[in-house]
């Protein structure tokens, strides 16, 4: 099958058209449930109001400010259509950015990692005790080597075997003996 | 899978203060609020009321009739219930995700059906649990199997099921190194008599005779062939068991494997399948046969020694004991550091390997964006770095290891020191001494080994206990206790069948769908809205959840598997052949076809004339090592495949999508032979393949969009028109 049928073929089952969002067609205030709602002016001078958008970052590790998808709320992981995209967040206004990342906190929950107690292997996974922004937590890993990621500026992301992400904001600037424990894996 | 959390005693009673005597249906905890994570909350839902508590208290009650559109939504590194409350939408509680997905879906859906019926019935809840419900750990990786929790006997238990037939070889190794141990203890004895006897004797004893020194040399000589000797016959034997063993459990295991229905082998990776058949079978085998014996002897040999040196000098013994704690302190220090510094060598290692993995294998990618001074770069920079670590991690080894050996011998040192005085003292014969350094030296010898031990055991638990759940698990698929071995003419009915490869998140919606015998199915609809899904649901590689699939007017779960099967012909999108000739992947299905029912096959698919153009006609070797076909000469032997055993259902998923206008008409040739006289199910992207088809099923989201005959559905002007409409104006644009 060619590019362009495909193309078409996905067109016929996905119905919306994403547009640039920006100030001029795009309102976002807080909704009456507390999270985030969306007045958009078409281009033909038609409102619509959503009364619930996700918000997802494009590139949530590199550039979590730019490139913002504003979709409507599917079932399940998220498969409602964009409305729009954000470019960069700082187009808007300082009471409607708050509100984005308010909504922006709540889908992102990525504690920072300040101290780490222990790792200890046992029946396959890694059993890891350590202090963070969100509290002291245990957590799980199945195979340290591919759950902790050193990017390229530095910081270093741990996903866990329930879902969980953790940041290490710059390991070297950790105590000697939690550095010990990760350094092995970094 | 768990949807009744324990509430605290506190929290209970706060519940019964707002809710009164009615009944909790379920209580999950939620972890995650604002930016923490929490322990103490709990989701509560009761026949008419959903509610959150927290520490002791209830903070917050709502009626679940003003609720509506219940979602578990996953968000990044947590999840979130959220509902509409009169029609705005409201976030519940969040919670983390891996953990707690799954259930917060299923309660979402109770939810849904409490809010319009307070008496709906409790939800279905047949994901199976991956928390061990006792100690909250998660089970072991792909397992129901918690190895925390489960009691060891039970598995040593059924180890010991599992060596019947060759135990009495197995115990052999353990009996030879302890005959061999007593030997080692009997040596030094032996060494006594002859120094003190012969070579060195103490004043005043008179010097034994020639003949006499022969015998103990003797003596000396013939324990340690003997010794040797019982070395070889242990060698022999743990070569006969252990392959034994090995070859037993594998087979067993790849058996166990193949009774398994689709969806529990598609929860576990093949990596994870081989992990298991190759690497966890070697490894609980080279516990049983190499391992364990030197751990029993080494146990046996330290209480031995101890024993006799208590006997021998409870005195000098207290030397002995003098630099114990400091020895074995310092190596479980060293070993713990080696071992943090080897595995951060392998770490690095295999991202070397990686990177060169990646840049060998994408070379021309490299060279077609003249990337190549880049990829030397990285390469060199993640090999120098290998490379210094390296040379740290030895040099710390080469320095520590010849320190830890001098701490080992400090106690031979004080023996030395001390037996010294007695012998100037004539307290002790220097036989006696020799004899003391010798036990002395055993004693320590298991020291080294102390931090290797645990470590053994429980890389030995972990795999036998992945190896025990695979062959406990019970098939979820199977037949009847009476199944039926019908001959399949071919009516398809799918009543009202839902189904989700996870519970919580249905693929399939409420699909009914009548094909009758002999007519030809389309099935349209993007990827991912279940086309593939309901073929399978079909060939009951998966039971369906609710509704049925009834064949001929019977209840597919009451046809017999086999029977079923056998009389389906499939071709897929991906088409494997195995290593082997073209004559062994035609007749796959049917082993005992004659060649001219396989030449007859490859005729029907098309494929004869290029098969005859191969060197070795139909012995040609063809799959991985072999000649390599096409992708539309391999889906045409695909084709033949499904034919050889004149299946009366034949299911085409995307058989003809990756292949050229020129191959597809082969194809399309072929199909055209094989769709006459039977039921066909066709899935494709490509309308012309669908020229035949007597009915149409257009799937949208798992939801049946549309339905009829080509010519109903161009009346409809829905999907499949703009479809059709689309591939005719691409086709026309193409000229």
């Amino acid at each position: 099958m060619t590019p362009e049928i495909n193309d078409t073929v996905n067109d016929l089952f996905h119905h919306r058209k994403s547009v640039p969002l920006t100030p001029a067609n795009a309102t976002f205030f807080r909704s009456e449930g507390g999270l985030v709602s969306l007045t958009l002016r078409n281009d033909d001078g038609t409102e619509e109001t959503f009364e619930r958008v996700a918000v997802i970052r494009a590139f949530p590790i590199t550039n979590p400010d730019d490139f913002l998808s504003v979709r409507e709320p599917g079932k399940g992981s998220g498969r409602g259509d964009e409305i729009g995209l954000i470019e960069t967040i700082s187009i808007f206004d300082a009471e409607t950015i708050a509100l984005l990342n308010e909504e922006l906190n709540r889908r992102y929950f990525i504690p920072e990692i300040t101290k780490i107690y222990s790792m200890k292997e046992k029946y396959g996974y890694h059993y890891t005790e350590a202090q963070t922004s969100a509290g002291r937590v245990q957590f799980v890993m199945n195979n340290p080597s591919n759950n902790i990621r050193t990017l390229e500026d530095g910081r270093v992301l741990i996903t866990d075997t329930d879902g969980n992400c953790f940041c290490l904001p710059d390991p070297s600037k950790l105590d000697k003996q939690s550095y010990r424990i990760i350094e092995i894996y970094l | 899978m768990k949807l009744q959390y324990t509430l605290p005693d506190s929290l209970e009673a706060a519940l019964r203060r707002v809710v009164g005597e009615e009944e909790v249906l379920y209580s999950l905890p939620y972890d995650v609020e604002g930016d923490a994570f929490i322990e103490d909350g709990f989701l509560i839902v009761t026949r008419t009321k959903i509610l959150r508590g927290r520490g002791d208290e209830i903070v917050d009650c709502k009626e679940l009739k003003s609720l509506s559109d219940f979602t578990a939504e996953k968000l990044y590194g947590s999840a979130g219930l959220y509902a509409k409350e009169n029609g705005k939408t409201i976030l519940i509680c969040r919670f983390v995700s891996g953990k707690h997905l799954a259930r917060y879906s299923v309660v979402a859906r109770a939810c849904e059906d409490l809010a319009k019926n307070a008496s709906a019935p409790a939800a279905e809840n047949d994901e199976p649990e991956q928390y061990c419900p006792t100690c909250g750990r998660r089970y072991l990786r792909g397992t129901h199997f918690c190895p925390h929790c489960r009691k060891k006997s039970e598995i040593y238990k059924k180890l010991w099921n599992m060596t019947r037939g060759m135990r009495l070889m197995l115990l052999f190794p353990i009996v030879t190194t302890l005959v061999g141990l007593v030997l080692r203890f009997v040596l030094p004895a032996i060494q006594r008599i002859a120094i003190n006897d012969f070579i060195y004797p103490e004043e005043g004893v008179e010097r034994g005779t020639m003949t006499g020194f022969l015998v103990v040399i003797a003596a000396i000589v013939s324990l340690d062939i003997f010794q040797r000797a019982m070395g070889v016959l242990q060698g022999r034997i743990s070569a006969i068991s252990g392959n034994r063993f090995t070859l037993q459990l594998r087979e067993r295991l790849f058996e166990k494997l193949h009774s398994l229905s689709m969806s529990a082998i598609s929860k576990k990776t093949t990596g994870d399948m081989m992990g298991r058949i190759n690497e966890d079978v070697s490894t609980v085998q080279n516990f049983i046969t190499n391992l364990l014996p030197g751990y029993v002897s080494q146990v046996f040999s330290f209480v031995f020694a101890l024993a006799i040196l208590i006997w021998m000098d409870p005195l000098m013994c207290l030397f002995v004991f003098v630099p114990l704690p400091i020895a074995v302190f310092a190596i479980l220090k060293f070993w713990k550091y080696m071992r943090q510094r080897w595995r951060r060598r392998w770490t690095l290692r295999r991202r070397t390997n990686e990177h060169l993995h990646d840049s060998l294998n994408g070379i021309r990618v490299i060279k077609n964006y003249g990337n190549e001074e880049h990829a030397i770069g990285q390469f060199s920079q993640k090999v120098d770095h290998q490379a210094s670590q390296d040379e740290r991690t030895d040099k710390i080894f080469d320095t520590f290891f010849p320190i830890i050996g001098f701490v080992l011998r400090l106690g031979n040192y004080l023996i030395l020191f001390y037996g010294n005085f007695l012998l100037f003292g004539g307290g002790m014969s220097v036989g006696a001494l020799n004899q003391f350094n010798s036990y002395a030296g055993i004693l320590y010898e298991p020291l080294m080994q102390i931090n290797h031990i645990p470590r053994n055991i429980t890389e030995f638990m972990t795999s036998l206990s992945k190896i025990i759940e695979v062959l406990e698990e019970e098939p979820e698929i199977k037949d009847k206790e009476e199944p039926r071995d019908i001959k399949i003419g071919g009516d398809i009915s799918v009543r009202d069948v839902t189904f989700g490869y996870d519970s919580y998140n249905p693929v399939l919606e409420h699909i009914s769908v009548e094909v009758k015998k002999g007519e030809m199915l389309g099935i349209v609809g993007h990827s991912g809205s279940g086309k593939t899904t309901l073929i399978n649901l079909i060939m009951r590689l998966y039971e369906t959840g609710q509704g049925q699939i009834l064949i001929d007017g019977v209840d597919i779960r009451d046809i017999s598997q086999n029977a079923l099967r056998s009389q389906i012909g499939v071709v897929l999108q991906e088409t494997l052949l195995f290593s082997g000739s073209v004559r062994d992947n035609i007749r796959y299905s049917k082993p005992d076809a004659t060649n001219a029912e396989i030449i007859r096959a490859a005729k029907m698919a098309n494929a004869h004339d290029f098969i005859m153009a191969l060197p070795q006609g139909y012995n040609t070797i063809v799959g991985e090592k072999g000649y390599s076909l096409s992708g539309g000469e391999r889906q045409r032997v695909a084709i033949a495949r499904a034919l050889i055993h004149n299946p009366a259902i034949l299911i085409l998923d995307e058989a003809t999508a990756s292949l050229d206008t020129e191959t597809e008409k082969l194809i399309q040739d072929a199909l055209n032979n094989l769709t006459e006289n039977r039921t066909t199910i066709a899935i494709a992207h490509r309308l012309s393949t669908m020229r035949g088809a007597d009915k149409l099923l257009v799937l949208d989201h798992g939801k049946v969009a549309e339905f009829g005959t080509h010519k109903e559905l161009l009346d409809q002007r829905g999907i499949y028109y703009k479809l059709v409409m689309a591939q005719t104006e691409a086709a026309i644009a193409k000229g």
